[in-house]
């Protein structure tokens, strides 16, 4: 994948976003529909097939995610995955991301859990991890069910990882 | 000659002697007369040829006397040749056995030492597989009681426990800043 062409993509869903004025809504949300569909191979195959024509690849989106994201987000991902470009959506949406919180000045910070947080623990955790960094973040929780148990946290390229998975696997090696 | 004589003697002449003195007399000086001529004029030559015969057999002599020595020593260079011959077959023969008696010893040597090799190659090959067969074993232990383990782990982890790991995940935070 050229990075340019995300790059140039990400800047473009930027654009179309802040036209809307829902940067964050549509980064953040984006974001979580890429990992979505990349957990999902029947719709990622479905997204990323060019022998569908782009009308019936839109309106796919369009009946899975219609009512269920903002607006501008939609449209952004209609975009895409009209353009042919649905298996790069993932780092688009990523680079979009990444653009966003250092416009904001924070840095991405993704955070996986087995199971949802409520809305005071990922206001705790949020917390504890900009302490930890030592600077703002942004963070985008998703549920990993790989992980069994814990928290697993990526701030930029720091790593803290505190998940069940990690432990057994140490155990692995111990063996 | 000797019967013709006696047979003209037997007849008689009046005289002892088969004939006349004087012609005995004429007839013996005529001999030595004869005999001397003889022995003046031809002796040299007789004598010039029994020198040269006598020579001629002392060479002959000599010259077998040098043959013969030339035979005795060829015979003692051929003698000497086949004791030379016959040291030099018993040498070889003695290296032969000499040559023989090392390569079997270094034969010996060298089997017993592959056996030797072998049976420690062997053992060591033993040792390795049973250390390797141990050490699968413990590798599938591990890999079953791992998995075990991740699934006991998995299915205790209810609601309430999670909320424990994330919190102590934020006291462990909390503890490093």
């Amino acid at each position: 994948m050229s990075d340019t062409r995300t790059e140039n993509y990400a800047e473009a869903l930027l654009g179309l976003a802040r036209a809307e004025g829902a940067e964050a809504v549509v980064a953040d949300e984006l974001y979580r529909v890429a990992r979505e569909i990349d957990n999902n191979v029947e719709l990622s195959t479905t997204l990323s097939d060019l022998a569908l024509p782009a009308d019936r690849r839109t309106k796919v989106v369009t009946d899975v995610l219609g009512g269920k994201v903002a607006p501008a987000t939609l449209a952004a991902l209609a975009a895409v995955v009209a353009a042919g470009r649905a298996d790069e959506l993932g780092a688009i949406a990523q680079q979009l991301a990444e653009r966003t919180a250092g416009d904001a000045g924070q840095a991405l910070t993704t955070i996986r859990t087995a199971v949802a947080l409520n809305p005071d623990q990922q206001q705790r955790l949020a917390a504890a991890l900009e302490a930890a960094a030592g600077r703002p973040i942004a963070p985008k929780f998703l549920v990993d069910p790989d992980v069994v148990g814990g928290v697993h946290a990526e701030i930029g390229d720091q790593v803290i990882d505190g998940t069940v998975r990690s432990r057994l696997a140490q155990l692995r090696e111990l063996f | 000659m000797t019967q013709l004589a006696l047979l003209l003697a037997s007849e008689g002449n009046g005289y002892w002697l088969p004939h006349d003195i004087g012609e005995v007399f004429g007839g013996s000086a005529a001999f030595f007369i004869v005999v001397g001529i003889i022995w003046w004029k031809a002796g040299p030559a007789i004598k010039g040829a029994m020198a040269k015969r006598t020579d001629g057999i002392q060479q002959d002599l000599d010259q077998a006397a040098e043959t013969r020595q030339g035979a005795e020593a060829e015979r003692d260079q051929i003698k000497s040749a086949l004791a030379d011959r016959e040291r030099e077959v018993a040498r070889i023969h003695a290296d032969a056995e000499a040559t023989a008696a090392k390569v079997e010893a270094d034969l010996i040597a060298k089997g017993e030492s592959e056996a030797k090799a072998i049976r420690h190659r062997g053992g060591g090959d033993v040792e390795i597989a049973r250390r390797q067969a141990r050490a699968d074993i413990q590798a599938e232990l591990a890999r079953l009681s791992l998995g075990a383990a991740e699934a006991v782990v998995g299915e205790s982890l209810d609601d309430a426990a999670q909320a424990d790991l994330i919190d102590q995940y934020i006291a462990q935070l909390g503890a490093r800043s």
